[in-house]
């Protein structure tokens, strides 16, 4: 039996426990602040609705990003200790795949899917994708990137004749129907590290100009 | 008027509280109460190890409201609890629990391995308290209590010196700035100390990059974590608590901490503790020496911070003095190693290339020294002047293509902050009449700075106390050992609301939720 503890902090605080891949249990807070003041009461709810005791649980799910990179860290850190505390097992799931997983299940298109979320700075993070394969998982075209959302619309536009461009957000709900449905497929992923698709902001300092002569040492 | 337990501190008991005390005394105990002379005598001597709980949190002085206290001699077997008693007005709020348990951890610390005790045969509520703590009845005196000829049950408590109860094993973590700690203490004793630095990630940056540090810690976790409990050689489903850093520090990096200690918390079904950084520095020589010597003078000197506390008590009452108006002490080696075509961190650069300068060689300016800054900051400090110097100085000397010595520079420039570290350091102890000096953070490391602290130290008759390195540098030992403190007074835990908090003041040794 399995019983999946997930966590995605991408965009709001979302936690969720699955049985057997059904949905046993939610929370998810909207907000896309305070994820650190709410996860851990976040997992405590889910463990009472579903009347499950932590070390009862058989593996933990988290939604790598990509999203804020602040948020996105808190849910990964969480997952990553609580794995440790109760020994089990955790699986990596890219969040923009469980958004794609919700929006071709609720409403199913064979047009390639462009699934978009805020990236900020004018920006956003996206993937392509073709409908679900036999396993009832999204077919993702494209790896996870980051740009200005007319230059991602246009070469979209190059590339994959009819798409439809939709954005979404990140659940644990989805997240870990997602990772229940690569673990039965036997192709869940043990990496859980940040999806963060940019180089951390700082600029390197410039050689110092005020000092360019020799001095003696 | 309802009091949290966090509203109560415990503190040894001085003679100067015999006063109070009696009041108690008294109150509690009517006819039946000891004498003045009896209890003024306890707290004298030798052997007598006598403690008072005061409720803290109040507008003028603390008041205390209640007492206990055991007798044991060093070497002795057995050990007996004198008196408890709490003032009827403060009664149901755990404190003549938490009394008891410091009790009997003196006791258990002091190597006494039995405790016993005297309670009224009709004190249902005291011997309930005792028969939880473990106490057992195992006889009756009959008429002890004169004048009212009132039976007593004695009780005696076999004490395991490393009992759970009495020495907490604990499980810290910081994350504040560029350094992902984990450490575990039993009580007051250091298990394991794990440190993952990213402080090479920096170098090309000249600085710790926060968002930098806070990818770093991410995947510092779990190796940290792993190693720490193999050094400490325990299993995660053996710790009783998890402590963790809330503030302050970088925003970003400790919300990883954060995040990660309560998923863990919740995970082995333990409590957590949200302890203050600064607080943590200071507590740290518990792993060391067993306990803090208060009232001492906290030198904090780091990439990050730089400030003065007068601590009189761990857990109470931790002031802040002073701290940098501007950058802090590690910044400024940082920046003045960048102008002098040195590497990063700047601390240990500036050390190298100072060995053979001359520290007299150019007079920096000692920032906030002059008599009017002295006025409004004593204690504060201020390196971004000196750093401007630095470079000034640097300037004209090239301006007019003069050759000169970065050795001197360095060797100056050191000596301008180690100057202003220590003379504002010896200045508060003297101030307040504080015998000892504790110093703390990464800048600590700094070779001219613990020989200048020695030095001066000395010839005022102040204590120095330097912990080892990487206790001094952030870690997550301190953290874990601060946490231990709290529990072993009997602070509830945090509640699991609580955030990280990158400006905590250093007054709140622990946040609630």
């Amino acid at each position: 039996m399995t019983k999946l503890l997930t966590i995605d902090t991408t965009s709001g605080t979302s936690v969720a426990i699955h049985i057997d891949g059904h949905l046993a249990a939610a929370v998810h807070h909207d907000s896309g602040v305070k994820h650190a003041e709410l996860i851990g009461n976040a997992i405590i709810d889910v463990l009472e609705q579903a009347r499950l005791k932590p070390a009862e649980l058989t593996c933990v799910a988290v939604g790598r990003g990509p999203g804020l990179f602040t948020g996105l860290r808190v849910g990964i850190a969480a997952a990553i200790w609580f794995a440790e505390g109760i020994d089990k097992p955790l699986f990596g799931v890219i969040s923009l795949d469980a958004i794609a997983l919700q929006l071709l299940t609720e409403e199913p298109t064979h047009a390639p899917l462009l699934v978009h979320t805020d990236a900020r700075r004018g920006e956003v993070y996206y993937a392509i994708y073709q409908g679900l394969d036999r396993k009832r998982m999204p077919v993702r075209l494209s790896d996870p990137s980051v740009g200005k959302f007319d230059d991602v619309l246009e070469s979209a536009a190059e590339l994959h004749n009819g798409f439809v461009a939709k954005t979404g957000g990140a659940t644990a709900e989805w997240v870990g129907k997602l990772a229940d449905l690569q673990l039965s497929s036997q192709v869940a992923s043990e990496d859980a590290s940040a999806l963060y698709l940019r180089a951390p902001d700082a600029a390197e300092p410039k050689p110092n100009q005020m000092f360019g002569k020799r001095v003696s040492s | 008027m309802t009091y949290k337990p966090n509203d109560f501190g415990i503190r040894p008991a001085l003679e100067a509280d015999l006063d109070e005390i009696m009041r108690i005394e008294e109150l509690c105990f009517g006819e039946e109460a000891y004498s003045r002379d009896m209890v003024q005598n306890a707290l004298t001597t030798v052997g007598c190890k006598y403690f008072v709980i005061e409720l803290t949190v109040t507008a003028s002085a603390p008041e205390i409201v209640g007492y206990a206290g055991i007798a044991h001699f060093t070497g002795h077997a057995q050990a007996d609890v004198h008196t408890i008693s709490v003032d009827p007005k403060y009664r149901k709020l755990g404190l003549g629990r938490r009394l008891m348990k410091k009790l009997l951890e003196t006791a258990a610390k002091e190597g006494a391995t039995d405790i016993f005790l005297e309670v009224r045969f009709d004190n249902v509520a005291a011997q309930n308290l005792y028969l939880d703590l473990g106490f057992k009845h195992i006889d009756t005196r009959k008429g002890y209590y004169q004048p009212g000829n009132i039976d007593a049950w004695v009780m005696r408590l076999e004490l395991d010196p490393v009992a759970p109860a009495l020495e907490p094993l604990v499980l810290g973590i910081e994350s504040s700035c560029d350094e992902t700690g984990v450490g575990i203490v039993r009580g007051n004793t250091l298990l394991a100390n794990v440190i993952s630095s990213s402080m090479q990630l920096h170098a090309r940056f000249g600085g710790v990059v926060p968002e930098v540090a806070a990818r770093a810690h991410l995947e510092a976790l779990q190796p940290t974590l792993q190693q720490a409990l193999k050094e400490a050689n325990v299993r995660l489903s053996e710790i009783d608590a998890i402590a963790v850093t809330n503030g302050p520090g970088l925003a970003g990096a400790l919300m990883v901490g954060v995040g990660a200690a309560k998923a863990l918390a919740v995970a082995i079904d333990k409590p957590i503790y949200a302890v203050n950084h600064l607080v943590g520095h200071v507590g740290v020589d518990v792993l060391e020496r067993g306990e803090l010597e208060t009232p001492t003078i906290a030198l904090l000197v780091s990439g990050g911070h730089t400030s003065l506390l007068l601590v009189n008590d761990l857990l109470n009452d931790v002031q802040l003095l002073g701290e940098t108006i501007d950058d802090a002490a590690g910044e400024a080696f940082d920046k003045v190693a960048r102008l002098l075509g040195l590497k990063y961190p700047g601390g240990p650069e500036i050390d190298r290339a100072a060995a053979t300068g001359n520290p007299k060689a150019i007079r920096f300016p000692r920032g906030l020294s002059l008599p009017k800054d002295m006025e409004k900051h004593r204690y504060d400090f201020s390196f971004s002047g000196l750093k401007t110097a630095v470079a000034r100085w640097v300037e004209v000397k090239q301006d007019d293509d003069e050759e000169f010595s970065v050795a001197d520079v360095a060797a100056s420039f050191r000596e301008a902050v180690v100057d202003v570290l220590v003379t504002k350091a010896v200045n508060a102890c003297l101030d307040h009449n504080v015998k000892h000096l504790l110093l703390g953070g990464g800048v600590i490391a700094n070779a001219r700075l613990r020989e200048v602290a020695i030095e001066r130290c000395a010839k005022n008759g102040i204590e120095l106390r330097i912990p080892a390195f990487n206790l001094c540098t952030d870690n997550g030992a301190m953290i874990a050992a601060l946490g231990a403190q709290l529990i072993m007074d009997g602070r509830e835990p945090s509640e699991l609301s609580f955030g990280a908090d990158s400006t905590l003041p250093v007054t709140q040794v622990q946040t609630l939720k």
